[in-house]
């Protein structure tokens, strides 16, 4: 049995059926942009084992192609098996068994990569700290008690919870919220006099704006704005506190009062907390002669770690990324006729496996090439002295 | 043994790829962290005196992602609470019990276009709707630091209430990134009449509050003015060379553009506006005559062969500056150039014949302050 197993795994039928079916896929994913935009694309097609059909539905879906986990995955197990199956140790397959290892290396950091990296964004105004950087495209719910006389609590509830009909009843929140809507895309509309939209809440400021879904965003600069209706009941009592409508787009955040405390309530992109800051010094923009052509960006910060001790200057710019502590600040973008920076945050502990798997295959090649190329010079050398 | 290592070696990568939600994205977090600092409160304290020019704080943070900003407010303009939508609120008061209402409220996205809330406004004072090209044709085009904000003028009769006391809408939009913002004077017929200039003026001194450490390049603060003072050009970090001018307190400073070194906007009595650019290029810049035949082009004037007889020499602080003066079908337009340092400067104004020819000496006293450097 385990031999018929490892037969199957270790063919070479399987690679190829492998390579093809991603061929299929990554055609598949890539005119599926066009109604679904990249990154829905991506967590439907790339990021899952299987593609679901129909994908809009919320009934029975069927899976109806390998998606790109089980494809890269199967090819994974299908070089592991082949390579320890035929593992035969000799100096003249150290070549071959090089460039295998390094590509296990590399499939296996992907997959890695993709389960684990979280990439986010750290915009920082001149002389602005902060500890947190911000997801791109998630979204938080945010329920900020304010009490404490120097700490915040927060309760960060993700997007993925928020369903239309769903509650959240959790321990840290003396009330509990009925999701009544939740728009995955929406646009706000003022609300003043005669108008044939309805307030989107009865209470703060979505009573005097209509929430309007719009179709998820395709397009690859621009994204998603959700919005939701929530309904706020304290445990105690059951007087609700009436509806109100988050968004990114209402911008500050409302107050409401529950269980003798003053609540803040925001959607907000997620926050990743860090052990460490860092403030803006300086952000400069240099610019060609005579134009306001961009020639470099480069952002000035003060590193702030007070459990490492860690206080230090240290300019990011292109190519010249900031590590630390395990995430990458890259120069992204700037803001606010370059008074703010825009830094990419990367945090991928396995960042390392594309470099190591790189000088591994090229290690690897070289060898092989070197002992290719040593029998062809012998070969040569016995076939001109037998003539 | 081989075996046996690569069986474990599969059931790994399977789990693994059975887990897939074992990374740390998803669910509810609670954690405690430090107070963030709060935005500036409104004071709720009217101006100084009517003519302070002191910039008053106006509003928490914003809706639509948008931090506190800073306004002057012209005399008799009470400040209003803020509340959880407006950045800025002002009553101000005339004759008779009269009162009119202004407000800045900015909205996330594109909260619907320009036109549909325009129509909404037509609507609340009992209005039929107009079209995209009405608006083009009636809307009026007031700059500000937020972009160009769309001005209309709207009288009628609210559905509630009466025509006499809430009666006139003066609103401008100006849809920026990732948000719209409404500028919005609303009762009395009169009083919003006799308040329509300080509304004007208002909107272009609205401007996002300076973040700590310094403001927005080029722009002088308010209560920095620019009178007298020789007042540093945008401050760039790049290679590009920096002068200084004096340029008059009327005209409004706005972010430069892509080729542009420095921006200004200019505002009439009316609401008519001109623009001045100032842009550098290395070398010849393309040569007098081409250059000159590309601005008539412009303005709707037939090309020259030659521009000896049309150019006038001027005497400014640090050498000699060429200066044009040319009215075409399109507009009028100033320019003058130098070259400095292997570079050309060039500064223009164009805007509508009478503003334009009335801003000229003006125009000229600040090619004269400005300086090069050396």
């Amino acid at each position: 049995m385990a031999h018929r197993f490892l037969d199957f795994f270790s063919s070479i039928k399987l690679t190829i059926v492998c390579l093809m079916a991603a061929i299929i896929l990554v055609f598949a994913g890539t005119l599926a942009q066009v109604h679904y935009g990249i990154h829905e694309v991506q967590a439907r097609y790339f990021q899952s084992l299987f593609v679901w059909w129909p994908a809009d539905s919320t009934g029975i879906q069927l899976p109806v192609f390998p998606g790109g986990h089980l494809l890269g995955g199967v090819l994974l197990a299908n070089l592991i098996a082949a390579h320890f199956r035929r593992f035969r140790w000799t100096w003249r397959k150290l070549g071959i068994q090089l460039t295998h290892f390094g590509l296990i290396i590399m499939l296996a950091g992907g997959l890695f990569t993709d389960l684990f990296a979280i990439e986010s964004f750290m915009r920082l105004s001149s002389g602005e700290t902060k500890n947190y950087s911000e997801d791109s495209r998630r979204m938080e719910l945010a329920i900020i008690d304010q009490s404490g006389s120097e700490l915040d609590t927060v309760t960060a509830i993700p997007e993925s919870m928020l369903k239309s009909g769903g509650a959240i009843n959790h321990e840290s929140l003396p009330f509990k919220l009925l999701i009544r809507h939740f728009y995955p895309n929406t646009e706000l509309r003022m609300l003043d006099g005669k108008t044939n939209l309805s307030p989107a809440a009865t209470q703060g400021v979505g009573s005097r704006v209509a929430a309007l879904p719009l179709p998820l965003a395709t397009a690859p600069n621009s994204r998603d704005v959700p919005a939701a209706v929530v309904e706020i009941v304290p445990r105690q009592g059951d007087r609700s506190l009436g509806t109100w409508l988050v968004s990114e787009l209402l911008g500050a955040p409302q107050t409401f009062d529950a269980a003798g405390k003053t609540w803040k309530l925001t959607m907000r992109p997620a926050r990743y907390y860090k052990p460490y800051s860092l403030t803006l010094e300086k952000f400069s923009h240099d610019r060609y002669v005579g134009t306001e052509i961009a020639k470099n960006f480069s952002s000035k910060v003060k590193l702030n770690d007070l459990d490492r001790s860690e206080n230090r200057n240290v300019l990011i710019y292109m190519n010249h990324p900031l590590r630390y502590r395990g995430d990458t600040f890259y120069q992204a973008g700037f803001e606010k006729n370059d008074e703010a920076t825009v830094l990419q945050v990367v945090h991928n502990p396995t960042f390392v496996a594309p470099y190591l798997a790189c000088v591994i295959v090229g290690a690897g090649l070289l060898i092989q090439f070197a002992f290719q190329f040593s029998g062809f010079l012998r070969r040569r050398e016995s076939a001109s002295s037998s003539l | 043994m081989i075996q046996k290592t690569t069986l474990f070696a599969l059931g790994a990568l399977l789990a693994v790829l059975l887990f897939p939600s074992c990374n740390n994205k998803q669910g509810i977090q609670v954690y405690r962290v430090s107070k963030e600092a709060a935005p500036p409160e409104n004071t709720g304290m009217p101006a100084m005196d009517g003519n302070s020019s002191m910039p008053s704080m106006t509003g928490a943070a914003a809706p639509g992602g948008e931090s506190a900003i800073i306004s002057t407010p012209p005399a008799g303009w009470e400040p209003q609470p803020p509340s959880s939508m407006r950045l800025a609120s002002f009553l101000v008061k005339g004759d008779n019990g009269a009162v009119a209402d202004i407000s800045l409220i900015a909205l996330g996205g594109g909260a619907g276009g320009v036109l549909e809330n325009v129509n909404r406004w037509y609507s609340q004072l009992g209005q039929p709707a107009i079209t995209q090209e009405n608006l083009a044709q009636t809307a009026k085009h007031v700059p500000s630091m937020f972009g160009d904000v769309m001005l209309v003028d709207i009288e009628g009769k609210p559905a509630e209430g009466a025509a006499e006391k809430d009666g006139r809408i003066i609103g401008g939009i100006v849809p920026g990134e990732g948000r719209t913002m409404f500028f919005k004077m609303r009762g009395n017929t009169v009083l919003a009449e006799a308040q329509k200039q300080n509304f004007i003026k208002w909107i272009g001194s609205v401007r996002p509050e300076e973040p700590a450490g310094g403001g927005v390049p080029g722009m002088p603060t308010a209560s920095a003015g620019m009178t007298g003072a020789a007042v540093p050009a945008p401050e760039e970090t790049g290679a590009s060379p920096k002068i200084k001018w004096e340029a008059p307190d009327s005209w409004k400073p706005v972010p430069a553009t892509q080729m542009r070194y420095a921006t200004f906007a200019i505002t009439g009595q009316n609401g008519e506006t001109a623009d001045l650019s100032i842009s550098v290029f290395p070398g010849e810049a393309g040569g007098d005559l081409q250059n000159v035949n590309r601005w008539r082009d412009q303005i709707g004037l037939e090309p020259v062969a030659d521009i000896k007889t049309l150019a006038v020499p001027l005497t400014g602080k640090t050498g000699e500056i060429l200066t044009l003066d040319m009215l075409g079908s399109k507009g009028r337009m100033l320019v003058g150039w130098t070259r400095k340092n292997g570079n050309t400067w060039f500064f223009k104004m164009t805007g509508p014949d009478q503003l334009t020819a009335g801003e000229k000496e003006r125009f000229v006293k600040f090619l004269q302050s400005v300086e090069y450097p050396q």
